[in-house]
């Protein structure tokens, strides 16, 4: 601890001595890292990168086409202290458009158009859904697709949760065990 | 304090030597971190004009009033200008200012899945462009508010890293009023002396620029401690809101069509805001969004006119005009008036540009306060702090040794007090 006096000057000149207090500016390193990443971001919700980071292609709804595709691909995210939600996006075909009134997701199939799920929101070019992971949802179930069209008719998809998102199949497997 | 009796002892003046702890808790408040704090008061001082700037930049962006103005366009003219102009588009929302040098924007969504916002003067309907896809004012506010880092899971990294330095801003404050004995004397005989070294002149600058900007300071601390609280309720599911689940459009109300053919019966956007404005004769609706889907509200909102740091909002029944949901400044608790206020507080945007200016003006003074602050510590702390641990020292362990424990570069330091 104590230096004898020669070894000082070498001391206050060394570069740790003289940068210390200027370290800090190292976090600048974060923002610079992070830049490509919140472009990317960016030009995913502008929807310059498509519907959604994993495709889902497209399927016909009883008369209508539309595309599909899961949001992001991470975990399910947390909504409030209620649930998880995953979110899927999806747009209408043009002469779907104006017959369309509505789209619902939900894990497993819907007994009627009342328990269809949760409603999507946006325009007919990209609406979000944002489907809560239930408590009892198994990583095996499936996901079923409602639309609504203006004239009451209803019709519906399902696909496997694993084929939907397979981070959520790979979250409600975890919560299971 | 402990420490205040053996200084006691030597000294014999306690206040003084009180005094000086303040003072060393006041220099090493920021030292280690000022050029993280530097950079933060600097993007953030950039962020309160950002608008601004772009206005500068970016014609298409600006409002220019014909040569005979007449009345600013109504929702729906906006509508229709925007129909005509990009027939494939559907307009999510549309923000107008209510008087402002800056032109009205509609945010649009196009069938490749595209959003874009474009510029439309609010006076001829002309659309002038649409923002560029780097959006200066969204990155300067990225930057200053969370180092751009992502927002995957709950509040982002950066958001904590940057509020966090608040507490350090907050006591540096508080024990630069402690330490800067009568400063009010500071306003009635202000002191900038350029004429004996960079030392003394940023050490005057420091003080004056302190004492003038307490309660910017105080501000900007208050409601970035606030932001920090607010990521962690946030990310901890704590929320005291009163609005309530989200509200829908009763089935009844929506017609159901006997083909698919048919238009569905939508209101206008005039009548939706007509409708807000009869009910709520001070609202001034300032921006609408359409409807995410069939059995969604218009979403109409404005700055209050009692209140104007928060902006009301109004969600009204697309199929019969009716007004089902009201978040006006009535309808909000007091938690939520405050905790509402600290962003725009924090950001001086709910006067106009005079405040904004006002804001810039002493983000550049507090930024330099940061500089001075390291300019004045280099030069001086490292003196007084191995002054005070010398004391300690000869109280502690009274030995002959007692130059050799103390940094010598701290002893060296020369500049006479």
């Amino acid at each position: 601890m104590s230096q004898p006096r020669a070894s000082q000057p070498r001391h206050r000149k060394s570069l740790w001595f003289r940068w210390r207090f200027h370290l800090s500016g190292l976090l600048l390193i974060l923002p610079m890292v992070a830049m490509p990443f919140y472009f990317d971001d960016l030009a995913m919700s502008r929807g310059e990168k498509g519907l959604g980071e994993r495709d889902l292609g497209q399927h016909q709804v009883g008369p209508w086409q539309i595309q599909l595709a899961e949001w992001d691909t991470n975990p399910p995210w947390r909504d409030g202290v209620a649930s998880y939600m995953k979110t899927f996006s999806l747009s209408l075909c043009e002469s779907c458009i104006p017959e369309v009134k509505a789209a619902y997701m939900r894990i497993g199939k819907p007994r009627n158009l009342r328990t269809a799920g949760a409603i999507s929101f946006g325009t007919p070019y990209r609406q979000f859904i944002s489907m809560p992971i239930t408590e009892s949802a198994t990583a095996d179930a499936d996901i079923w697709l409602t639309l609504e069209g203006w004239d009451g008719s209803v019709h519906q998809i399902s696909m496997p949760l694993a084929d939907a998102s397979p981070s959520a199949a790979t979250f409600i497997q975890r919560r299971n065990h | 304090m402990p420490t205040s009796t053996s200084t006691k002892a030597i000294t014999g003046k306690p206040r003084a030597n009180r005094a000086k702890i303040w003072f060393l808790v006041h220099s090493w408040m920021a030292m280690p971190i000022w050029a993280f704090v530097f950079f933060i008061c600097l993007t953030g001082t950039i962020a309160t004009v950002s608008q601004e700037i772009v206005w500068l930049a970016d014609p298409a962006s600006r409002a220019n009033p014909p040569a005979q103005a007449g009345n600013l366009l109504s929702f729906d003219e906006i509508v229709a200008v925007v129909n005509e102009g990009h027939p494939e588009a559907i307009i999510q929302s549309i923000s107008r200012p209510v008087k402002s040098q800056f032109a009205l924007t509609a945010r649009i969504s196009y069938p490749d899945t595209t959003t874009r916002t474009l510029y439309i003067n609010p006076y001829t309907g002309v659309i002038q462009g649409e923002s560029s896809r780097f959006d200066f004012r969204q990155f300067v506010r990225g930057l200053h508010g969370w180092l751009l880092m992502p927002w995957t899971n709950g509040y982002s990294w950066g958001w904590y890293l940057v509020s966090i330095t608040a507490v350090p801003m907050l006591i540096s404050l508080i024990t630069g009023l402690v330490v800067y004995k009568r400063f009010w004397r500071g306003f009635l005989s202000p002191r900038l002396r350029f004429n004996v070294n960079a030392r003394v002149l940023w050490g005057d600058f420091h003080r004056l620029a302190g004492i003038w900007s307490i309660p910017f300071i105080a501000i900007i601390s208050i409601t970035s401690i606030w932001f920090l609280l607010q990521g962690i309720l946030q990310d901890n599911q704590v929320s005291f809101s009163t609005a309530g689940a989200p509200i829908y459009v009763d089935r009844a109300d929506v017609p159901q069509l006997s083909s698919n053919s048919q238009t569905p019966p939508f209101i206008s956007l005039d009548e939706a805001t007509a409708a807000v404005e009869t009910a709520f004769p001070d609202f001034q609706a300032s921006f609408v969004s359409m409807p995410g889907n069939a059995y969604a509200h218009y979403r109409i909102g404005g700055r209050s006119v009692s209140y104007p740091l928060l902006f009301e909002n109004v969600s009204v029944n697309p199929y019969n005009a009716k007004i089902e949901q009201t978040r006006r400044i009535s309808d909000l608790s007091w938690l939520e008036i405050i905790t509402g206020s600290m962003r725009p507080l924090h950001t001086g945007d709910f006067v106009g540009l005079s405040l904004k200016l006002v804001y810039f003006f002493f983000g550049i003074l507090l930024t330099l306060m940061v500089f001075s602050g390291m300019m004045i510590w280099s030069k001086r702390t490292f003196r007084d702090t191995a002054a005070v641990l010398r004391e300690r020292k000869i109280k502690q362990q009274p030995n002959k040794q007692m130059d050799s424990q103390i940094p010598t570069y701290a002893l060296n330091e020369g500049e006479s007090a």
